[in-house]
């Protein structure tokens, strides 16, 4: 993927290593609740022989089977390349995704709100989400899984920033 | 009654109580509760039981009627229009005047025959719409509802006037576009259009299978497949669809007015219900002229205005609802620079809209062989192929739609096909950026970018532009905070 041109350079900073245990057991937790519907799947379906059912009985299972390993065993740490930030002065970038990608950039002076917020697994990991919101419902920007106390600092500098080059325009 | 400090109390009209006895509109809400009640104590006493229940509802709504009248009030002062309300809990609602975005005056057929108006003080904020946030004063005289609606919007209050004198101030504004009512001929074209008389039939089919069974009709008697009955009863359907679609758009569009008024844009419409709605023209950002399919077919489109913080915009930012291309395009660029003529997409971006638009008739075309093969069914696989053929046009098309500029002060995207929809945007409207690229559109080395908006549905997209144009793009169209998306912070 880094050979191909990208449309717009990468926000300069990574996200702490801690995202990656983060999205190991959130990707651990979707497996487990998938095994569980592969399971009812082998149990529950009739096996009549000459309907294309049976089929269905090996072919549930590998699936589930191939989404757990890419999810749990590639994904995090492609993730890790994907996800990055930066705070300039003027702007919030970021750039979001995974196969398919997502830059967003936000000017400080069309803030309006910043939130900071913490799932319950970000909390097992000590991470925060910073969201800021812009008057466009599709013009929000988060910046996943920072460290609580960056994300605390990155949000206060961010709101003290806007206050002061707020412009009217919405 | 207790009315909050700001300027004096004001009641709506005694006259709206009628019109709610009238359209149980109060009263509506015990219906629920009164159904059971009487199914309970059962229908047995024939005319009396009647005559009993409509007196009794008739008394019901009167009563709540008069005392929702007796218990609201509202007052707009030099800064904040304040309502009260409510039979029980009381709520006391404050709106600061530069919170308001906006004020509508409605005058459906009952309202009107008494002479009273509706009032919707809208004071949305940014995207998150709904009813909560909107101020409603119903029943006030037509003079009263014109007084408090200048009031409002200009934060100041006139002198109410004199409900003898037919002033009418709207003649002194300067007039951008009067329905012609020859329009009314596209509205056959325009799905919205032909969704009224279908809803229609629809309601008609329902009502036939509720009614008993000796009412209806005994069409199995009838040879149904007779050509000449079925030539007959399609020309009808279409006749009636024209015909309904004509008459919904009259109803809905009759007499529309747009004029400008000191600061704002002021659209009057509606053959039943009068609709009045005043759009600020410092808070446009932006116009978007829609053409459908069909209406391309006549060279007809829609023009409707960017407004930040309008509730219902879809319905309120409208500026021609339907009419011709030329007319929708000269109020476009009276409210909006012309940003100079379209850049088409890349090659590359026609190769992707047909290989998406054919893709699903590859997958049944591949079905059918199976079937084919497998069973010697072969419908699906003429099926597919036809569905396959007809992708390679619309893909086409909907490559063609795609375009966007840049000028000294405004932007414009265009995409769609079934609705081709270009937005022009103000540069200042712009409040982010996002870039977008798939999988596959980073290697056919194309871009979506989405210049988020707050106004309208929040973000309209340059689909499939060139990757590499991308950052220029931004900056040309936004301001110099978007050179942060190619050159890193010094």
């Amino acid at each position: 993927m880094t050979a191909l041109p990208s449309p717009v350079r990468e926000p300069a900073w990574s996200l702490s290593r801690s995202a990656i245990g983060l999205w190991v057991t959130e990707s651990v937790i979707s497996s487990l609740v998938l095994a569980i519907g592969a399971a009812a799947v082998v149990l529950f379906l009739p096996s009549e022989p000459g309907t294309p059912l049976p089929a269905l009985r090996w072919l549930v299972p590998i699936a589930a089977l191939l989404y757990a390993a890419v999810a749990i065993g590639v994904r995090p740490w492609f993730k890790h390349r994907v996800y990055r930030w930066e705070v300039t002065a003027d702007a919030v970038f970021t750039r979001t995704g995974w196969l398919s990608q997502t830059w967003t950039l936000v000017p400080i002076s069309r803030i309006q709100t910043v939130d900071v917020t913490r799932g319950v697994l970000q909390q097992l990991f000590g991470l925060s989400t910073v969201a800021v919101l812009t008057a466009s419902s599709q013009g929000t920007v988060r910046i996943w899984h920072l460290e609580s106390d960056v994300a605390q600092r990155v949000a206060e500098d961010l709101a003290h920033r806007a206050e002061q080059v707020r412009d009217q325009a919405t | 009654m207790t009315l909050p400090p700001g300027g004096p109390g004001r009641r709506t009209s005694p006259l709206i109580v009628l019109v709610h006895t009238v359209t149980f509109r109060q009263a509506r809400q015990f219906v629920p509760a009164v159904i059971p009640l009487l199914a309970a104590t059962g229908f047995g006493g024939g005319t009396r039981t009647v005559v009993a229940l409509v007196v009794g509802v008739t008394a019901l709504s009167l009563a709540t009627a008069a005392l929702t009248w007796w218990r609201f009030g509202y007052a707009d002062g030099p800064a904040t229009v304040v309502v009260t309300r409510g039979l029980l809990a009381r709520s006391v609602r404050t709106v600061p005047n530069d919170r308001i975005r906006g004020v509508e005056v409605e005058a459906p057929v009952l309202h009107r025959l008494f002479g009273l108006v509706r009032v919707r003080i809208d004071a949305a904020a940014g995207a998150t719409a709904g009813n909560d946030e909107e101020l409603l004063i119903d029943g006030l005289p037509h003079a009263e509802g014109d007084r408090l609606r200048l009031a409002v919007l200009t934060h100041r209050s006139a002198p109410p006037q004199a409900p003898g004198a037919d002033v009418e101030p709207e003649r002194a504004g300067e007039l951008f576009a009067r329905f012609d009512n020859r329009w009314l001929l596209y509205a056959p074209l325009v799905g919205s259009y032909l969704a009224v008389p279908l809803a229609a039939v629809g309601a008609l089919f329902r009502l036939a299978d509720e009614l008993p069974d000796r009412f209806r009709p005994h069409l199995d008697e009838y040879p149904l497949l007779d050509g000449h009955l079925l030539a007959f009863a399609v020309v009808a359907a279409v006749l009636l669809l024209t015909l309904g679609s004509v008459a919904g758009a009259a109803v809905v569009n009759w007499g529309f007015r747009l004029e400008r008024q000191g600061g704002s844009l002021i659209a009057t419409r509606g053959l039943v219900t009068r609709r009045h709605t005043e759009l600020e023209i410092d808070r446009i950002r932006g116009c978007t002229v829609a053409e459908g399919a069909g209406m391309r077919l006549v060279g007809a489109a829609r023009a409707s205005a960017l407004v930040t913080g309008l509730g219902d915009a879809a319905r309120r930012g409208q500026l021609l609802p339907l009419g011709p291309r030329a007319e929708a395009w000269a109020l476009t660029r009276r409210l909006v620079r012309d940003p100079g003529p379209l850049r088409r997409h890349p090659a590359a971006a026609r190769r992707r809209r047909v290989v998406r638009a054919v893709f699903a008739g590859l997958l049944v075309t591949l079905a059918g062989v199976v079937a084919t093969a497998l069973e010697g069914w072969w419908p699906l696989l003429v099926a597919g192929v036809i569905l396959t053929l007809l992708g390679i046009p619309l893909g086409l098309g909907r490559y063609a739609a795609l375009g966007h500029a840049v000028g000294a002060e405004s932007l414009a995207v265009r995409s769609g096909w079934a609705v081709r929809e270009e937005a022009v945007l103000e540069r200042r409207a712009v409040v982010a950026w996002r870039v977008e690229q798939s999988f596959f559109q980073r290697r056919a080395g194309l871009a979506t970018v989405v210049a988020c908006v707050g106004a309208g549905n929040g973000g309209y997209a340059a689909v499939d532009m060139a990757a590499d144009e991308v950052p220029a793009f931004a900056v040309a169209a936004s301001g110099p905070w978007a050179a942060t998306l190619s050159q890193p912070a010094r």
